[in-house]
């Protein structure tokens, strides 16, 4: 149940601006990592695939 | 003692190590985060009453005086690490000390957006050029100049001894901001919480607030060795460590 406050506009807004910063603090390290893993599979597939070609088909 | 203490100091200068430990510690601090925000948030928004004064407005207290906390505690714990980096040239302690600096710069906006939509129906204004208010503004400006700053290097190692050299120099504003509502008559309230001495703050009001002071520093520590991981994943990862790492939990 939400409660029914006096000057509600100005808590919601206030307590609403927190949960979208402080949810950006959680959301935000967890999207980088996931992206440099990424990369960094990507980097080390492509060199293993140099690695096993053969140079003299 | 001293001497474990030292080696432990010197252990999480290891990259690889100082990767470990955040890895370990950042769920449980995430964990500590969501249990003290919810009680927090619980007392704060269905326990305590309204202030006789400034009715429910009042509320918004318990998350912009945390976040105002935090901001300038924020500052001082990346000050600490600026002074090791500088002094003792350890990679992690710079990594962490810009990692803590998009951290801060969001308390600090938290304290300046909150405060102002607090000031608005208990002031008639949502902004006032006062002291406090302005070097908290300024606050922010620094933290936005050492994240600048530090981005602007395509050496990292330069970039992050450049920016905790501005940190050390923006350390004058703590003070200023702390000090600020008794140096100059501002239209911000003097300082009346307190945990130990005399407080203008009611009894039953301060649970919720101590509850969201603790949700702030866990949330500050947890976001703080998350980007120090992915930062220092970044900066090494053409390294044989970071690679195992990864291609161990594929």
């Amino acid at each position: 149940m939400i409660p029914q406050f006096e000057f509600a506009a100005f808590v919601w807004t206030s307590y609403a601006i927190f949960a979208i910063i402080v949810a950006w603090q959680i959301i935000q390290p967890i999207l980088r990592r996931r992206r440099l893993e990424a990369e960094i599979r990507e980097e080390m597939a492509l060199k293993l695939g140099e690695s096993t070609d053969d140079p003299n088909p | 003692m001293w001497q474990t203490i030292k080696v432990g100091f010197h252990k999480l200068g290891s990259p690889p190590i100082f990767y470990r430990v955040c890895q370990v510690l950042s769920p449980w601090l995430w964990a500590g985060f969501a249990v003290s925000l919810v009680i927090g948030l619980y007392y704060a928004l269905y326990v305590v009453p309204p202030d006789y004064q400034q009715s429910d407005s009042f509320r918004i207290l318990y998350i912009h005086v945390p976040s105002a906390w935090q901001a300038m505690a924020g500052y001082l714990v990346m000050s600490i690490l600026a002074v090791i980096a500088l002094v003792w040239r350890i990679r992690t302690t710079e990594i962490m000390a810009m990692s803590a600096a998009p951290i801060g710069a969001a308390f600090t906006l938290i304290c300046l957006a909150t405060g102002s939509i607090w000031g608005r129906p208990m002031w008639g204004t949502f902004w006032a050029w006062d002291a406090r208010l302005t070097s908290m503004l300024i606050l922010l400006f620094i933290y936005l100049g050492i994240m600048g700053l530090y981005a602007a290097f395509e050496d990292k190692r330069k970039g992050a001894r450049v920016a905790c050299i501005l940190i050390l120099v923006g350390l004058v504003n703590i003070p200023i901001i702390h000090f600020s509502v008794e140096w100059w008559t501002t239209l911000h309230q003097g300082r009346g919480i307190s945990f130990v001495g005399e407080s203008t703050m009611d009894a039953s009001m301060k649970p919720p607030l101590i509850w969201m002071i603790v949700a702030t520093k866990l949330l500050f520590t947890a976001a703080l060795l998350d980007r120090s991981r992915n930062e220092l994943i970044e900066q090494d990862r053409r390294k044989g460590w970071i690679r195992q790492k990864l291609g161990a939990s594929v």
